[in-house]
């Protein structure tokens, strides 16, 4: 548990530790890819169209260091378990696909685990898969994306 | 008690050379550029606010001021330059600028006080505003820029000392120098022995499953995973070494004699690393640290004195460190 912790967000010291420790950068853990490393996390956009079309998209940026960013930003996403929060990031990551398509009537952000198979398992043939874990479904309103099935 | 107090000082300050700092500083001015350069293209679309780009950066910054209403934030310059009728957009791109142009100084030396200063608090605003889309690298660097920044700056390599012609008078305090270096091998043995001992807690770890699991998943799967299938029986051996090197690195990298070949093991893991997953910006600010902290005194050394105690680390700083 974080040093002054279980303070109350106002506490001073709290403030004053919580504040020393991210300056120094000292506050986060240091067990990258431990005890276990993750499955990988997909998010795919499908976005309807009036005409009945679909297409499929994924969150997007321009630089191979950037991939790894939205890589762990997903991991992130996979690891939180606080709903109101999963759904306000997907919310955004749905807005900066709605920008690039603004002509798309709904937007279904699904979002899913790999299953990655062992060493042997993939000499055998096997492959990975995704394992469904949640959808939400937005429309625009109002120059916002709202969700359909809160 | 007076004895073990007198060894703790003795511990904590030893007197030092320079070498270390010019090491960190033009390491971490290199790391800096590569950071800034690697995400120019993406900068303003990760970084900015509500409704312009990929994820909000408000939403961070509002999940940050939970823990902390005083950490810097890019926020901050937003709303300040908005005062000024500057757009969200320029005032980003004006601190990728600015992170590029303290990256340069911090390599060169000039002004490297202040260019120390502005790097830890503009990546600092950075790292903090960016919460959703930082990794290790971005701990690191906050990390290295924090001590960076605290040391004392400017060492004999920088343009700084060579220019302003620094009067002897008023020379580097060398147990201050021994203190902030002292302090960052610290950091780097919990870092490690708390990263290896988490890692020594998954199974995967000692299987190797856990390697071709880093290796074959999206982004780091450089590698062809039918090309990699074929080093299987190396997975085990990779995994339980890497689990090793970090939690024995507070062990060996203090000793004399264990030192030079720990050091060289735990840089040729980081160098893997970003060979194989392509987390370069990690490797490199991880490198940096390790040849700062513990390099200086065998990496280059002709001569090294031997350890005032047995178990102790020596000062690290003869006349000889560096060529």
């Amino acid at each position: 548990m974080p040093l002054a912790q279980p303070l109350p967000s106002s506490n001073p010291l709290r403030q004053a530790v919580g504040t020393y420790l991210r300056l120094a950068g000292i506050e986060t853990g240091y067990g990258f890819f431990a005890p276990n490393v993750p499955g990988e996390y997909k998010l795919v956009f499908e976005l309807h169209f009036r005409d009945g079309h679909v297409e499929h998209e994924l969150p997007r940026v321009n630089s191979s260091a950037g991939e790894l960013r939205v890589a762990g930003l997903l991991d992130q996403l996979g690891r939180t378990e606080y709903e109101p929060l999963r759904m306000l990031i997907i919310k955004m990551l749905v807005h900066a696909v709605w920008r690039e398509h603004p002509e798309a009537t709904l937007i279904r952000a699904v979002f899913g685990q790999a299953r990655l198979p062992t060493a042997t398992e993939f000499e055998k043939g096997k492959r990975e898969s995704y394992e469904f874990m949640y959808a939400y479904d937005f429309t625009l309103k109002g120059g916002q994306p709202e969700p359909l099935n809160p | 008690m007076r004895a073990l107090k007198e060894r703790l000082l003795a511990f904590l300050f030893p007197a030092e050379t320079d070498g270390w700092l010019a090491l960190l500083r033009i390491g971490l001015g290199l790391q800096l550029v590569c950071y800034a350069l690697s995400l120019g293209i993406d900068w303003n679309y990760l970084f900015a606010g509500t409704g312009q780009g990929l994820i909000s950066r408000d939403l961070a910054e509002a999940l940050l001021s939970l823990q902390s209403s005083f950490v810097p934030r890019l926020g901050w310059f937003v709303r300040l330059a908005a005062h000024f009728g500057v757009g969200e957009g320029k005032i980003l791109f004006a601190t990728w600028i600015v992170l590029l142009v303290a990256g340069c100084g911090l390599i060169a030396g000039f002004f490297s006080r202040s260019s120390a200063a502005v790097a830890w608090l503009v990546h600092l605003c950075a790292a903090m505003s960016g919460g959703f889309v930082t990794y290790g690298a971005d701990n690191f660097m906050t990390i290295g820029l924090f001590y960076l920044m605290l040391s004392p700056l400017p060492d004999r390599y920088t343009l700084d000392r060579q220019w302003r012609k620094r009067p002897a008078a008023h020379p580097i305090d060398p147990q201050w120098l021994g203190f902030w270096r002292r302090v960052l091998q610290l950091h780097l043995c919990l870092i490690y022995f708390f990263g290896g001992l988490t890692k020594a807690l998954g199974t995967g770890w000692w299987n190797g499953d856990n390697i071709w699991r880093a290796l074959i998943r999206p982004p780091f799967n450089l590698i062809p995973p039918e090309a990699l299938v074929t080093w299987k029986y190396l997975f085990p051996l990779l995994g339980i070494s890497a689990w090793l090197i970090e939690i024995c690195y507070p062990l060996f990298i203090w000793n004399n004699r264990t030192r030079k070949m720990w050091l060289i093991c735990t840089i040729a893991m980081h160098i893997g690393i970003g060979a194989a997953m392509g987390m370069y910006l990690f490797s490199l600010v991880m490198i940096v640290l390790n040849v700062a902290a513990f390099g200086p005194g065998i990496a280059f050394a002709r001569n090294i004195q031997p350890m005032p105690a047995a178990g102790c680390p020596s000062a690290d700083s003869t006349a000889a460190e560096l060529i």
